[in-house]
């Protein structure tokens, strides 16, 4: 199924991107991705992880695959989250160029809004990268508003 | 080693957003970032509930959930497992949060969105640190108890003033000395209600006495509207509620308007009610250009030292009403050693400006123009509180509530403006008019 170019493009940006798993007891987990790659024809997003920092929650999509991501640009809120099916996969060598340009660019957008590197480190990690490899069944409006938790889009 | 949630205040302070994660009962995860936070004791947490309807639907079903919090000051992040408890949509808590949410969203415009609708209540059970590739910094915290030692120290100063602008003073520098907070203004509210004045500040480049806030605007007036605290820790998005920074007396002099003082660049502001027998004195603010300048205990101890400031200046306010009632002895002054100057009054606002100055207007305005008057006819420079209350010629039935204040007022700003007249309190009850040169009084017609 297609994504939408403008979401890819924003996916794509400079944007925060949370993760939420939950594993065999329904025990959700959190954590963040550093960097993503929208294959829109394939209604697919690759996510790059530190699975060194967030090893719970690559252990979750391994055992059941349920994933939800949001996007959110650290600016003005605007947020979209997608949900669906994931699968691990090895970090290839342009996941990590992507984590690579991804924390540089993060850090600089968080910068201008006065957050120093040394503060916002902790969040751009790319140790022991993987990526998760996300098949989208959902996408939601979460901006903050009214229309946060909007379906926009939903694909079988 | 345990993580108390006590330990992570910092991360408490709305600066970084939080994070929570549920699940549905098909196991489909959500994700959402949360705008307050708020520790409500070593076990449990509330989260402000607007718009994250999904999380809220998620865990009703499915009460488990992740948090994530981040500590603003190092970027450390914290994964707390809580279990959803209950939603409070009454209560101090409730109200709390409500506050705060409205006085930091009115400030960016988007008051309409933030309407609390309920907090959810979470237990902590447990708390861990996400591992980081950057050793975690030893951010130096105050020393607990130091902010109630500090505030016994005001407290003391206040105690040992007597009258409203010593008490004033004794706040404003209590605050530099025993706390270090070094930009701090006192308002006081104007017997009509609707107005908040400066009295005293200090830290500021202009000190901005006789400027007014409306109750209801903006963090002072809002603390002043629902009587309770309001502190924002990163001011960075928050537009500032006063443009009039680059004030000048030009355009005190064109809009008849004294304007608030502020700092361009703060990040960090507290605004504490003064309260006494129920009713709303006035505001205590501060600020500082520093992120998380005012912590929780700040707070807590600042606004004990608004009360406390709040009692003194009543007490001091019903004193005056008993005070002397011997009209001063008619004194032969010859006070013609300056040259002489001009002061015009304004009827339609009492505003007076000296030499083309604007000096101030209302009551305060109104009281400099009785004091003259008799000055010129009697000669006479001593005056009674008293006297000036029972006055047929100022027809003001609601001075006698604060005619300490309004005096205050006047006596700041002419000295702020160094008139050529100027108001010394000589004793409880008392003061004298010093007039340099003859003054011209006139009426002006519009």
């Amino acid at each position: 199924m297609l994504i939408n170019q403008d979401l890819a493009a924003f996916m794509a940006s400079p944007v925060m991107i949370i993760l939420g798993t939950r594993d065999d007891a329904l025990v959700p987990e959190i954590a963040r991705a550093v960097g993503a790659v929208v294959r829109r024809e394939e209604g697919c997003v690759d996510l790059a992880v530190s699975e060194w920092q967030w090893s719970k929650t690559v252990a979750n999509v391994r055992a059941n695959g349920q994933l939800a991501v949001t996007f959110a640009r650290p600016s003005d809120y605007v947020s979209y989250q997608v949900k669906g099916h994931a699968t691990v996969a090895s970090a290839a060598a342009e996941h990590v160029a992507l984590a690579r340009r991804y924390i540089e660019s993060m850090a600089s957008t968080l910068g201008e809004l006065g957050l120093e590197r040394r503060v916002v480190a902790p969040w751009l990690v790319e140790r022991d990268l993987v990526t998760l490899c996300l098949s989208v069944q959902e996408i939601f409006v979460q901006t903050p508003g009214a229309k946060a938790g909007q379906l926009i889009e939903q694909f079988p | 080693m345990t993580i108390r949630l006590r330990d992570l205040a910092a991360c408490f302070e709305g600066v970084i957003p939080s994070i929570i994660a549920t699940a549905a009962p098909d196991g489909m995860p959500n994700i959402s970032y949360l705008s307050h936070v708020v520790l409500v004791d070593d076990e449990r947490v509330a989260l402000s509930n607007q718009f994250f309807s999904k999380t809220a639907t998620n865990v009703r079903a499915n009460p488990a959930a992740a948090v994530l919090l981040v500590d603003p000051r190092d970027g450390g992040q914290y994964r707390l497992d809580v279990i959803f408890e209950q939603t409070l949509d009454s209560g101090g808590l409730f109200e709390e949060m409500a506050i705060q949410l409205r006085a930091t969203s009115t400030q960016v415009g988007i008051g309409e969105v933030m309407r609390l609708r309920g907090v959810d209540i979470y237990r902590v059970r447990g708390v861990q640190a996400v591992p980081s590739p950057t050793p975690r910094q030893e951010v130096s915290s105050r020393e607990a108890g130091l902010q109630l030692m500090a505030a016994a120290a005001v407290a003391r100063r206040v105690s040992e003033a007597s009258d409203v602008g010593t008490i004033v003073d004794a706040v404003l520098d209590g605050l530099r000395e025993a706390f270090s907070f070094k930009h701090a203004m006192l308002l006081l509210k104007e017997s009509a209600g609707e107005r908040l004045v400066t009295v005293g500040s200090r830290g500021y480049e202009r000190s901005g006495i006789g400027s007014e806030v409306l109750v209801g605007e903006g963090i002072i007036g809002t603390a002043a509207s629902e009587r309770r605290p309001v502190r924002v820790s990163d001011m960075s998005r928050i537009r500032r509620f006063s443009s009039a920074v680059h004030a000048s007396s030009d355009e005190e002099n064109r809009t008849r308007t004294i304007a608030l003082p502020g700092m361009p660049d703060a990040m960090s502001q507290v605004a504490l009610p003064m309260i006494a027998h129920g009713v709303l004195r006035g505001v205590l603010f501060l600020e500082s250009s520093q992120r998380l300048a005012f912590t929780r205990e700040d707070e807590a101890a600042l606004a004990v030292v608004a009360l406390q400031a709040a009692a003194a200046l009543a007490l001091a306010e019903a004193e005056i009403l008993e005070g002397p009632s011997s009209v001063p002895v008619v004194a032969d002054q010859s006070v013609l050693t300056g040259r002489g100057f001009r002061v015009v009054h304004y009827a339609y606002d009492d505003s007076i400006f000296i030499d083309n100055e604007y000096l101030i207007k209302g009551v305060p305005g109104r009281l400099l123009m009785y004091l003259l008057r008799i000055h010129q006819r009697e000669g006479r420079t001593e005056f009674t509180n008293r006297e000036i209350r029972l006055s047929e010629d100022l027809r003001l039935p609601d001075i006698k509530d604060n005619l300490e204040t309004r005096l205050l007022l006047l006596r700041r700003r002419l000295e702020e403006k160094a008139a050529p007249v100027q108001l010394l309190r000589t004793s409880r009850g008392r003061i004298r008019l010093e007039v340099a040169g003859r003054a011209v009084l006139e009426e002006a017609t519009s």
